[in-house]
């Protein structure tokens, strides 16, 4: 909001700090200043109230209290006189939990003009358009104290005003000329015929102040700031007065707020009202403060407390019991007392101290094996990229997906949450091939079927090295027992992860929980041999239901192998039915002497025989 | 010994040399200190000078001419073996594999907490309202919890919602652990909004959590001031100021002086010369009692931080949706 300087100026006897001073102050001890702007002989605050202070601090008397408190200097606000008359204006209000109060008069002899120029200036100051001299009123107003305002036209309004719900599907015409339609959670100011207003929130048309108006009804009142706010923000009208209602403005500040209206409007009071069932009363909070101490971590004598406390309007009674003024209704528990103490007393004064190192940090095991494979992946050549978590119809359509729907999405292309990360990777894949001739990327993250999982995927452009790369990572990770299936890969009769080609980019899908409780760290010194490496290649024929991960781990357990390395297998023309043919790329070494040919052979031999090879012939 | 047939000897054997070792022995038996030249000059040392003369311009020759049969077989040796190569003709960097800017600064991040005590954990992305709001204090009919205007929130069919924030974590782990608590939640949240060069529907924060018996204001501005300076990796002076979160009581708003331009005010700070780096508070009591925990023994301190931004300000990145954008012209710089 913006804020006067003059206006706010107006309040003390005794000069104010520089406006950039006040700024500051503000800023470290109350709401952030945004800007300062000059403006005539004025200068304009832009003040970040907080939300929980809009009931008190959306108005100049607000900030005034605040800088009172804060600079310690004596702040006076306008006095008014009750303007008592007999004859009541009839006001019925349905329900005391929808409207807490509802104060009005009835003013006679009005007339409908320009407002003066200090008025307009005012305003226009704080960037409120300049209507007539009662709507400037009661904006003025409602800036000055926080209290919105509203006048309608009596002569327009039928026998007095009721406070009630809309029914079902009931109009309303506002005064920006625009037709609403409301339910049963709507409050409104009616007469016993129409709408007159949307409470809180904004006029309608019906009683509309124009420059025939000669009487008018003045309300100023309280609403139940949840039922305001709900209503503001469903049908998406925000208001000064509904930014003011959506918090809790004090009730008390009604008829304070009417009768300055009244004083400025300056015309006799024909009538009157005051519905106020359940009045508002001050609460206590007994606070500790040994408690606020600790809580800010520093040592405030009680005296600096009551100190503080007192200049913000608090009333420190017996045994720091702390009584709260009904325009502070954001502070119900001690932990609101121990903030006004903190930010009062300034956070740049509180020391800082480390806490006590108690507990080392445990390892955590997803994030530990999410960052192994990030790093094998890079060395591998690969790129992280992140993806959104959202995809589209194109997707789906593209996938056959079954797929979880956002209820709001932001465009129809991100209105579903992603089941798989492969379409967004081929996708980024095609986008990147227009740079680069080479593609490897991977990601790590969420992806969203019947429940949340991490899931590990990549793609690249060129797939004969994949299966290499993926070898090269779950060796790293310390799986050695993968299974590669056609387009899947398993561990025992688990799939952990499936691979796959669409238009020309090959891609790779892991469910990394499946890999992390796989994954191992143990590795372990194998002793060097430096006698040389023996080299056998044998090609042959074996059953064609043996699977080659078999053969090659019996292959494995015999002693002296260093190596076994499949470079062919071949079915069709020339193989018997039944039967595939392989070809192997063996070495053998000995820890301890060069072999000589006989051994090679030996062990050769028992291979064959072991895994029931049948030489080509 | 005949200077003729020395010459003859000489060039037969050289022709036959094939290796280095060779050369060099051919070098010491004629050319060398006690080599045959040597000796030849030694013979004629005593001789008449007229005959020493003319011998010795012969022996000079002789000399001369196996140097120059010596030096050309060094040579074709030398051409044989050498390698060539030119540096000057252009290429193209070798191809690394990258991590993304954000995993390289959520690490980072991971560490410095780590380093101080906290665990890292990670919370669901898709969240129950109750654990997204309500247990933060927000009940229903907040603004917050709006899908568009104020609360940004993303909602499911089944009523669940994206967490707005990673404080939806908060109680779940106070619910698992017993305090004291320390830990880093770092991960994915998600906001309903118009996308542009600062806002994003898919970004990473970074939320902390401390419950213990003693935990203060204090210990807080000490946390993230040592986490600042340790990120930055430089002095860093900050300041704490009120703000409001419904989860915190006091709360606060941690404000770090402008690194561009020292405080002195410039684009980057808005001219204000701070630049706001995180929310943080002391955790409400309600929330403490939502996670199970008694709020008269024990007392957090929580912190929220988004990571995306201090990415941002690290590489001078100037667009927040090139970290969602898979582009490898981005990604490869980091």
């Amino acid at each position: 909001m913006i804020f006067s300087y003059n206006w706010l100026q107006s309040f003390f006897k005794e000069k104010l700090p520089k406006p950039d001073k006040i700024a500051e102050v503000l800023t470290m001890h109350a709401f952030e200043n945004e800007y300062i702007q000059k403006k005539g002989n004025d200068f304009l605050l832009s003040i970040d109230v907080l939300p929980d202070r809009a009931g008190d601090c959306f108005s100049h008397i607000g900030i005034a209290r605040e800088i009172s408190a804060l600079l310690n200097k004596k702040a006076t606000f306008p006095k008014v006189k009750s303007k008592k008359v007999s004859s009541i204006y009839p006001v019925k209000v349905e329900d005391s939990n929808d409207c807490l109060r509802y104060t009005t008069v009835v003013l006679d002899n009005v007339k409908i003009e320009q407002s003066p120029k200090w008025l307009k200036d005012k305003l226009s100051a704080c960037g409120v358009n300049s209507i007539n001299n009662v709507v400037d009123v009661t904006n003025y107003i409602m800036l000055e104290t926080g209290q919105p305002l509203h006048a309608f036209d009596y002569d327009k309004v039928s026998e007095g005003i009721v406070v009630r719900r809309a029914k079902e599907k009931e109009k309303i015409v506002l005064l920006n000329g625009k037709e609403y339609i409301l339910n049963k959670d709507t409050l409104v100011i009616a007469d016993n015929k129409d709408i007159l207003a949307l409470a809180g929130i904004k006029g309608g048309k019906k009683a509309e102040i124009t420059k025939n108006t000669k009487k008018i009804i003045l309300e100023s009142a309280n609403f139940n700031h949840k039922l305001i706010s709900q209503t503001a923000r469903k049908l998406n009208i925000r208001t000064d007065a509904s930014i003011r209602y959506e918090q809790n403005i004090d009730p008390n500040l009604t008829e304070y707020a009417i009768n300055r209206a009244i004083d400025l409007i300056n015309v006799s009071v024909i009538s009157q009202n005051d519905i106020y069932t359940k009045k508002l009363k001050p609460w206590s909070i007994k606070i500790d403060i040994e408690e606020i101490n600790n809580t800010i971590g520093i040592e405030i004598s009680k005296k600096d407390i009551i100190s503080i406390l007192s200049k913000l309007g608090f009333i420190v009674k017996k045994d720091m019991l702390i009584e709260v003024p009904t325009y502070r209704q954001d502070v119900l528990i001690p932990e609101n007392i121990t903030e006004e103490i903190g930010r009062v007393y300034g956070y740049d004064k509180v020391p800082s101290v480390l806490p006590l190192f108690s507990h080392p940090a445990e390892i955590n095991n997803d994030i530990y094996w999410q960052n192994r494979i990030k790093d094998i992946m890079k060395e591998l050549g690969y790129s992280e990229v992140f993806n959104y978590s959202f995809i589209g119809d194109e997707e789906k359509d593209s996938f056959n997906l079954r797929l979880q729907e956002i209820t709001n999405p932001v465009s129809s292309c991100y209105k579903y949450l992603r089941p798989t990360i492969i379409p967004q990777l081929i996708k980024a894949t095609k986008e990147n091939l227009k740079y680069f001739e080479r593609i490897k990327i991977f990601e790590i993250g969420k992806v969203f079927d019947k429940k949340e999982y991490i899931c590990f995927s990549g793609a690249v452009n060129k797939g004969e090295n994949l299966k290499s790369d993926l070898l090269a990572l779950l060796n790293s990770l310390g799986i050695n027992n993968a299974i590669f299936g056609k387009d899947e890969i398993k561990i025992g009769k688990e799939i952990i992860g499936k691979v796959g080609i669409r238009d020309g980019i090959t891609f790779f899908e892991f469910n990394f929980e499946k890999i992390q409780k796989n994954a191992k760290d143990n590795k372990e010194y194998k002793i060097i041999s430096y006698h040389p490496v023996a080299v056998r290649d044998i090609s042959g024929l074996i059953d064609d239901e043996v699977k080659i991960e078999d053969i090659i781990n019996k292959i494995n357990e015999f002693e002296l192998i260093n190596s076994v390395e499949v470079f062919d297998i071949y079915k069709g023309k020339g193989v018997p039915e039944g039967k595939k043919s392989v070809s192997m790329h063996i070495t053998l070494q000995s820890q301890t002497r060069t072999l000589d040919p006989e051994t090679i052979d030996k062990v050769i031999t028992k291979i064959k025989e072991t895994i029931n090879w049948e030489e080509r012939k | 010994m005949d200077i003729e047939e020395i010459k003859k000897e000489a060039i037969e054997k050289i022709e036959k040399i094939k290796e280095n070792i060779d050369l060099d022995l051919f070098r010491k038996e004629y050319l060398g200190k006690k080599g045959k030249i040597r000796d030849l000059f030694s013979l004629i040392k005593d001789l008449p000078i007229e005959e020493k003369k003319t011998l010795g311009q012969k022996i000079n020759q002789l000399s001369l001419e196996i140097e120059e049969i010596f030096l050309l077989k060094e040579n074709s040796f030398k051409k044989e073996i050498k390698e060539e190569i030119d540096f000057s003709f252009p290429a193209k960097a070798t191809e690394l594999g990258s991590l993304h800017p954000i995993t390289q600064v959520r690490r980072e991040m991971e560490n410095i907490f780590q380093m101080m005590g906290f665990s890292v954990v990670e919370g669901p992305e898709i969240e129950t309202q109750w654990y997204n709001f309500d247990a933060l204090n927000i009940p229903e009919g907040h603004p917050a919890r709006d899908a568009l205007s104020l609360g940004k929130t993303f909602y499911l069919k089944n009523g669940n919602v994206l967490r707005t924030q990673t404080s939806s974590a908060q109680v779940r782990y106070m619910q698992k652990m017993k305090p004291p608590i320390k830990i880093i939640i770092p991960g994915k949240v998600y906001r309903y909004e118009t996308t542009d060069a600062s806002h994003e529907t898919n970004f990473f924060q970074l939320e902390g959590l401390y419950i213990d018996k003693n935990v203060s204001v204090s210990h807080l501005k000490a946390i993230l001031h040592k986490f600042l300076e340790s990120f930055f990796k430089r002095k860093i002076e900050i300041r704490l100021r009120p703000s409001y979160f419904p989860f915190t009581e006091p709360s606060v708003e941690v404000d770090m002086l402008c690194t561009v331009c020292n405080g002195k005010g410039c684009a980057a700070c808005k001219k204000t010369g701070w630049v706001e780096i995180l929310g943080a508070g002391i955790v409400h009591p309600n929330v403490i009692k939502n996670g199970g925990i008694d709020p008269k023994k024990y007392k957090g301190l929580a912190f929220g931080l988004s990571i995306d931004r201090p990415t941002m300000m690290k590489y001078k990145i100037n667009d927040i949706r090139l970290f969602h954008s898979a582009n490898l012209n981005f990604l490869k710089q980091f």
